[in-house]
């Protein structure tokens, strides 16, 4: 483009603080830790090199592989709860309804609310003497349903991830319905003249147009979910036991609680690849559907 | 088709579609009370004694129990906190949009060999789990000196929403037609003056959403002040809330008032600037 013959300094400098507080606050941690998984370390005394000694014992903890596996259940809380739902409500308010505005506001409202706000709120719902949900049984004379919910292991995780899927509909709802609102409307006329209606025109119409925007939402929940930490930490921090520990919360207690800087490392350091590896997954999928 | 009268069948097929309509418009209101009612259950208890909460959880409060409110604005330090709050997410805000603004202009009007580059190193970004950096920013942090600073926690802010803020800048900025800025720099124009007499004004939209998105991300943000802050006169709302709920378990209204603030100032921004609000958070997302 013009001026590319110019000087080129006042670009760079420009460019420079951007780059700078990125590379020394975002890009380089990811690599100093990469070396801080190499050794045992208190945080304060001589790091001792100890290979991959620290990856080693992650496989081997039984609490390591417990918490991926509560990762994969808020994987498929957001892929089979919030995906479905968003859908759904997302078709229902793509006619012209009245007041389908006050919905998309409502329904949005969760989203753009501290993590940790949400996590006290829906703490204090699911509290065992006191919470909406038991006290909502008791009103409606299913007292012997009443649960200890956060406080029980079986039950723990549940909650949770009735949770997040309660925080983040909103976001499917409003990006399945500007994807809705792209469809061309010529296209639904002439499916309209060609008789489909109803259910046929939603499965065989209308969901095949929308299908790459769902596939993204898929994405967003699989690399979205190793990132919980937020919820989990304030809501339980990872207990009863380790009930409802995710690899971010049990990298956090390794690392803050136990001081093992290196074990603590190792894990973000499985956090990192496995997030690539999912989205790497994900994306793999999106283009052979694309072809 | 059975034998039927064309009224008939016209009034059967109009109360078909009445009874649908208002199946929909229930299943919305539901949609809608499961959204809208844990908030305004907090809310509403908020104004309850301890006493009348046990006694009448669902109902209106019977007289306005303002005492929680000072109890968690006094007691609690809500005031420290809120004032924290407010000056880390604008400032973080500020730094980030200017900053990255000024990224942007660079990537979306020069082409230059490795500009494709930086872009794709900043956008790629948005796929860093941040919890994969929070022990050796922490450790970089503590070298540095920085850790409880103001600083130690606006850096990693900044750096955690630049990608999200480039991507959409540098997009929203490729649009512009190059015809009026070239004009000005045939009249002499620097770079910068060009930027910032020609450039920001015209990227109004663009700017509003990342300023808003910026704002919302800081205010709302909580492992990094989890991990860089622990001293009491520098904790950010969220981390407040966090052990302020820890030590007053046992009383429900002064923390229902408590949450009840701190997401005051985000849901007036949203109801206000929806549309901003909504562009931005679903723009992280699509392309995070």
């Amino acid at each position: 483009m013009y001026l590319l013959t110019r000087n080129k300094w006042p670009f760079l400098a420009a460019l420079a603080p951007a780059v700078a507080v990125y590379a020394v606050f975002a890009v380089i941690p990811i690599f100093v830790s990469f070396y801080y998984s190499l050794v045992e370390w208190n945080g304060f005394s001589d790091k001792t090199f100890v290979g991959l000694a620290n990856f080693a014992e992650a496989f081997a903890d039984s609490v390591f592989w417990s918490s991926f596996v509560n990762n994969l259940y808020v994987v498929a809380a957001s892929v089979f709860g919030q995906v479905p739902i968003a859908l759904f409500f997302a078709l229902l308010l793509n006619r012209k309804w009245k007041g389908s505005k006050l919905f998309r506001t409502v329904g949005f409202l969760p989203v753009v609310i501290s993590t940790v706000v949400v996590s006290l709120v829906w703490g204090m719902i699911f509290n065992a003497r006191r919470g909406l949900v038991n006290q909502l049984l008791s009103a409606v004379g299913l007292e012997e349903w009443r649960q200890n919910w956060l406080g029980d292991p079986k039950l723990a995780m549940l909650a949770v991830c009735v949770t997040i899927i309660w925080q983040f509909v909103g976001l499917y709802l409003i990006i399945f319905l500007s994807a809705l609102q792209n469809i061309p409307s010529e296209i639904d006329e002439a499916a309209r003249i060609d008789g489909a209606s109803g259910l046929r025109h939603t499965f065989f119409i209308t969901l095949p147009m929308i299908w790459d925007t769902i596939i993204v939402a898929v994405i967003l929940c699989i690399s979205g979910s190793l990132r919980t930490f937020d919820l989990i930490y304030v809501m339980t921090s990872g207990g009863p036991g380790h009930a409802t520990e995710v690899l971010a919360t049990y990298m956090f207690d390794k690392t803050f609680s136990s001081t093992r800087y290196g074990y603590g490392s190792a894990i973000s350091v499985c956090i990192f690849f496995f997030s690539l590896a999912m989205i790497g997954l994900s994306n793999f999928i999106l283009r052979r559907r694309a072809i | 088709m059975p034998v039927q009268s064309a009224t008939a069948g016209n009034t059967a097929a109009r109360m078909r579609r009445t009874a649908w309509r208002a199946f929909v418009y229930l299943l919305l209101i539901v949609y809608a009370l499961v959204n809208v009612y844990p908030i305004f259950w907090m809310a509403l208890n908020s104004f309850k004694t301890n006493a009348e909460f046990s006694r009448n959880p669902f109902g209106f409060p019977q007289d306005m129990f303002l005492d929680n409110y000072r109890i968690a604005w006094e007691t609690a330090r809500l005031e420290t906190y809120f004032l924290n709050s407010i000056f880390v997410s604008v400032a973080a805000m500020a730094l980030t949009v200017l900053s990255g603004s000024l990224a942007s202009y660079v990537f979306s009007r020069f082409s230059f060999k490795w500009g494709k580059w930086v872009y794709w190193f900043f956008v790629l970004g948005m796929l860093i789990p941040i919890h994969a950096t929070l022990v050796p920013l922490f450790i970089q942090m503590r070298q540095i000196g920085l850790l409880n600073t103001y600083a130690g926690i606006i850096l990693p802010y900044i750096a955690f929403n630049l990608p999200i803020t480039v991507f959409i800048l540098t997009s929203f900025m490729k649009s512009f037609s190059p015809e009026i800025e070239e004009s000005a720099i045939m009249d002499g124009c620097g770079v910068f003056r060009v930027f910032w007499n020609i450039i920001l004004p015209m990227s109004g939209p663009a700017l509003a959403t990342v300023v808003i998105l910026n704002f919302i991300n800081n205010w709302n943000e909580f492992s990094f002040a989890l991990v860089l802050i622990n001293e009491e006169s520098l904790k950010t709302l969220p981390l407040g809330l966090a052990n302020f709920s820890g030590q007053f378990t046992t009383n429900y209204g002064a923390q229902m008032a408590g949450l009840t603030m701190a997401i005051l100032p985000v849901i007036l921004i949203f109801l206000l600037l929806e549309k901003y609000v909504v562009k931005g958070m679903t723009a992280g997302a699509v392309k995070g």
